[in-house]
């Protein structure tokens, strides 16, 4: 069973996995697919709105490069912005991994005698 | 990540990318690649190729509506860097220029201070002319206001008999207000300081309703103070309120004593009431007296009227005329009915100075021309030594384009700077402007305002388009290969020459305008100071004294007074002779009244306007003015002898003919009421208003026989009259130490300052016109040291064939002189085409004066052969060998 992907989610997702290199959209599909162990299924041509969203934010740059085929593909990387903005995300999600965390955990407190 | 084998389409699309990006193809390509790498993928873990293809699709969803999603993304993303990307040429581009501009500081230099001055002086005149002409009035409804004068035959009388403006005044129902003001007279103020004179205007009360402007302090005259009798009432000019009482504000109500009565303050004008010096001035109400309602005769008020809304002109005009028509029927002898002139207040304060005011900015905008043609030429020359770098650019891909805009943003830059420096040009000039002796109305309350900063802003861009955007384009058009081969060398500058010449000659005739201009002003002023005034000048001084009424309140003390300081002063050592008159010539103006023989109606060819002067037996001798008959008054002609008069022989000429008036009977007023005089003689004509004026008529009487309390006192010296001023202080003294004697000027000083405003004008017309023709100058001698600098080898070779040098030199100011005589021969054209827009501002010549057009030819032609000379001598004196070796 997939889990759909949240728009914001997303992102984080990108942006993390270009955080080891540049790389290409059908590579990022691929990557993050594998890591996930097939569970993330993300539907790969919304990758790309996000991609060029991101572009357009200047979170990451795009140039045209070859790949180890000799095939032209255009590669993403992080820009400066981009890290700042991985930072904040991390941060933002871990907040709300605690969050969550908690709820799941808790047990229904005392009811008040009658 | 490197590969061999980039595939061909995508090779090319990049080289497409190179000039413009290519967003869609970006997208296909991108997407292509996904899909054909999912496609190998399935395929080498051991799918079919068609199953795979259809399961990668599946796997990527709608592939068109992603496709158009990313288009939009895409070209977005263009849009905004294509903006960011002009930003970034601008400011790179400025900073360019600035580089550039660095790195000539001589060039930068001349060209901006060139320009500030330019910018400077055009906006200091721009200024002026906002204020003067442009600038709304500050009345209420300006826009309806109108003044009225009576037509006359040409022209216009400038004024209205009392008669016909109450009749308009009461019946004319297309005016919501009309208002009258009468001359301008001197109330002498005592009591605060010296005596003064201060100048009063009778106004009306509905004056100040006319022309509203609210006052500072107080109120105006109520329509029950403006009527015979009424109580004696004054408004105060802000000027006057502020320099003699302190702008105290316990002023209002109070009494201050004008020609020794008291008159009680209500109110200070607005300052904007005065638009013209002197500035210290007050009205009292007009309070016509009951007979001159039935006055038709004398023309006497100046008339404002202030429109109904929505009524044209032209219907009030003729409101007015139909009431003129039936006062003419029912005072036949009396009444004129010529037609009426509506003007409005606007052109009506201004008046003929509009035309000084565009002439002077004309003036200034042709100086800039010239300026902005020398930074042309300097431009055009750094542009042929630039070309190797304009080459570069070009080689390196930058288009012509792109290089014609760096160029001209160095214009701009140079036009800005310029610009910006000439804001302090300007503002010293307005304030050089303001206390000039121009006599333009609201001149003082010039301001660098904000239509003024607008204006600069817009010249400074002007002139780097006038000056910048040619050389631009002639410096980006360069042959590449020849250029880099030739190592940025000069290889041929005909075109560039023949651009040079053109802007040589262009100058030149402007430079011609300028001086043509300005040679005008020079010869009508020379004319007009050889214009004889009349009467003789030299060592004759003159004073005023007011015996003030509440002491003097008879004719016999007044006279008694005045023939006590006159043998008083007549005893001083060094006085030649002395005469008294109401008002002396040029000094102030006659009273000006009708004069008539017997027999007229105060309309016909028997009657005519006269100034009328009391005089004194000695006037004539003593201010050198000749009788041509009869004789001169004498103690004789005294309070309770026969009435006498002596005419000018204009006046002579004018009633009588060439008939001999001796003898004659005269009378001045209305002819209702004829005073008779017999003529005993007559006078020369004199410039009474001043040289540029036609002798008005005169008509002189015994001062003892028509009395006035104010009057000035003429003093022909033997030498320097100014030596006399303290004995004659004394001798006034002596006949009443209260008695102030006021203005003591010679008559020599009195005609300067008649000359000042004109010989102001020509002394700006004349720097202006100079400036011009060193700028013209000064481009003449750049590119004659070019083209002689050019033809270095020539004229080596020349040289050494055996040429003299005085040959050379002569061959190269020979050209120097056709240039100007082109120059000469446009110019010329120009101003005689132009300058009939002066025929009124300059006097005793035409505005095509022949004489003025050949000196200044003559003047040009001789400023370029210099020009020319000097190259030409140090192109002579080269080694021939060395010259042989230029090439």
């Amino acid at each position: 069973m997939g889990i759909d992907l949240l728009q914001g989610t997303l992102d984080l997702i990108v942006l993390k996995t270009l955080s080891w290199g540049p790389m290409h959209g059908f590579g990022i599909a691929r990557w993050v697919q594998q890591t996930t162990g097939d569970v993330l299924q993300v539907e790969e041509g919304s990758l790309y709105p996000a991609l060029y969203r991101m572009e357009n934010r200047g979170w990451i740059k795009a140039d045209w490069a070859l790949t180890e085929n000799g095939r032209r593909a255009k590669y993403y990387k992080l820009t400066a912005a981009g890290r700042k903005q991985l930072a904040s995300e991390l941060a933002a999600w871990a907040q709300m991994q605690r969050a969550i965390g908690r709820i799941v955990a808790a047990k229904p407190a005392k009811r008040e005698p009658a | 990540m490197t590969g061999s084998n980039p595939d061909r389409t995508a090779a090319w699309r990049r080289y497409l990318r190179f000039w413009r990006a290519n967003p869609g193809g970006d997208v296909r390509d991108e997407l292509t690649f996904h899909l054909e790498s999912a496609v190998e993928e399935l395929v080498a873990n051991g799918m079919p190729v068609d199953e795979a293809r259809a399961e990668a699709a599946r796997r990527f969803g709608d592939v068109t509506r992603i496709k158009s999603a990313l288009y939009t993304l895409s070209e977005q993303r263009e849009r905004r860097m294509a903006r960011h990307e002009w930003w970034h040429t601008i400011v790179q581009d400025l900073t360019y220029a600035l580089r550039q501009l660095r790195k000539a500081p001589a060039f930068t230099v001349v060209a901006i201070a060139t320009l500030a001055l330019g910018i400077g002086a055009t906006t200091s005149i721009f200024s002026v002319a906002y204020t003067v002409i442009m600038k709304p009035l500050p009345y209420a409804h300006a826009d309806r206001i109108y003044t009225y004068s009576q037509r006359n035959g040409k022209g216009s009388m400038c004024c209205l008999p009392y008669g016909n403006f109450y009749t308009w005044q009461r019946e004319a129902s297309d005016f919501e207000s009309m208002a009258a003001t009468s001359g301008s007279r001197a109330f002498t103020l005592t009591g605060y300081g010296d005596p003064t004179p201060i100048r009063t205007r009778l106004a009306t009360a509905s004056y100040w309703r006319t022309m509203f402007i609210p006052p500072v302090l107080g109120r105006y005259f109520r329509d029950d103070e403006d009527r015979e009798g009424g109580p004696k009432v004054a408004v105060l000019s802000y000027a006057l309120w502020q320099n003699r009482f302190g702008g105290r504000k316990d002023i209002v109500n109070r009494a201050i004593t004008l020609n020794g009565q008291p008159y009680t303050v209500v109110g200070v004008a607005a300052p904007e009431y005065v638009m013209q010096k002197p500035a210290e001035i007050l009205w009292v109400p007009l309070a016509a007296p009951a007979w001159r309602f039935n006055d038709f005769a004398d023309h006497e008020l100046s008339v404002y009227g202030l429109l109904k809304s929505g009524v044209t002109p032209e219907a009030a005009r003729r409101q007015l005329e139909t009431i003129d028509t039936r006062l003419a029927h029912e005072h036949p002898h009396h009444a004129y009915d010529g037609g009426v002139i509506p003007m409005g207040i606007a052109d009506a304060i201004v008046g003929s100075q509009k035309q000084i005011v565009y002439m002077l900015f004309a003036a200034v905008a042709l100086v800039l021309l010239i300026g902005c043609g020398n930074i042309a030429n300097l431009l055009l020359a750094r542009g042929n030594a630039r070309k190797a770098e304009v080459a570069v650019r070009g080689a390196l891909g930058a288009t012509r384009g792109r290089i014609v805009t760096q160029l001209f943003i160095e214009s701009v830059v140079l036009g800005v700077a310029g610009g910006v420096a000439g804001l302090a040009v300007a503002e010293a000039g307005i304030r050089f402007l303001v206390t000039s002796p121009a006599a333009l109305p609201r001149l003082a309350d010039t301001r660098l305002s904000a239509p003024a900063l607008l204006f600069a802003i817009a010249l400074s861009i002007g002139c780097a388009v006038v000056f910048g955007l040619v050389p631009a384009i002639r410096a980006a058009r360069v042959d590449l290969q020849q250029t880099l081969r030739d190592g940025g060398r000069e290889s041929k500058g005909a075109a560039r020459a023949r651009l040079q010449r053109g802007l040589v000659i262009s100058e030149l005739s402007i430079a011609m305008v300028l001086l043509i201009g300005a040679g005008l002003f020079i010869r009508s002023s020379m004319q007009l100071a050889s214009v004889p005034l009349g009467f003789d000048t030299s060592n004759l001084l003159a004073f005023d004294i007011v015996l003030p009424p509440a002491r003097y309140d008879s004719s016999a003390k007044l006279e008694a007074a005045f023939t006590q300081i006159e043998q008083n002063i007549a005893a001083i050592p060094g006085v030649r002779s002395i005469g008294q008159t109401n008002t002396a010539p040029v000094r102030g103006w006659g009273t000006d009244w009708t004069a008539f023989r017997e027999g007229s109606n105060g309309h016909d060819e028997r009657s005519t306007d006269a100034n009328m002067r009391g005089v004194s037996t000695d006037f004539f001798k003593t201010i050198g003015l000749p009788l041509l008959r009869g004789r001169a008054f004498t103690a004789a002609d005294g309070k309770n002898s026969a009435r006498v008069a002596i005419v000018s022989r204009g006046l002579a000429q004018a009633l009588y003919g060439d008939t001999d008036p001796i003898g004659k009977l005269i009378s001045n007023g209305s002819p209702d009421k004829p005073q008779w005089m017999e003529i005993v003689g007559v006078a020369g004509d004199m410039h009474a208003s001043g040289p540029a004026q036609e002798p008005p008529h005169e008509l002189y009487m015994p001062s003892a026989q028509w009395v006035n309390g104010a009057r000035t006192i003429l003093v022909r010296g033997n030498a320097s009259v100014q030596t006399l001023m303290p004995s004659i202080r004394r001798a006034v003294a002596s006949v009443d130490p209260l008695l102030a004697i006021v203005g003591a000027q010679t008559m020599d000083e009195t005609v300067q300052q008649q000359f000042a405003y004109p010989n102001f004008l020509r002394w700006l017309l004349t720097l202006l016109g100079g400036t011009g023709l060193v700028l013209a100058a000064v481009g003449a001698y750049g590119v004659m040291a070019y083209l002689v600098s050019q033809r270095t080898h020539e004229l080596g070779v020349r040289i050494a064939l055996g040429a003299t040098t005085g040959d050379v030199r002569g061959m190269i100011v020979r050209q120097g002189v056709q240039l100007g005589a082109l120059g000469v021969i446009v110019g010329g054209a120009l101003a005689y085409a132009t300058t009939h827009f002066a025929a009124s501002m300059v006097y005793g010549i035409t505005p095509r004066d022949p004489i003025t057009f050949a000196v200044v030819a003559a003047v040009l032609l001789i400023v370029v052969a210099v020009a020319a000379y000097v190259p030409a001598r140090r192109a002579t004196r080269i080694d021939p060998l060395e010259a042989l070796r230029a090439n």
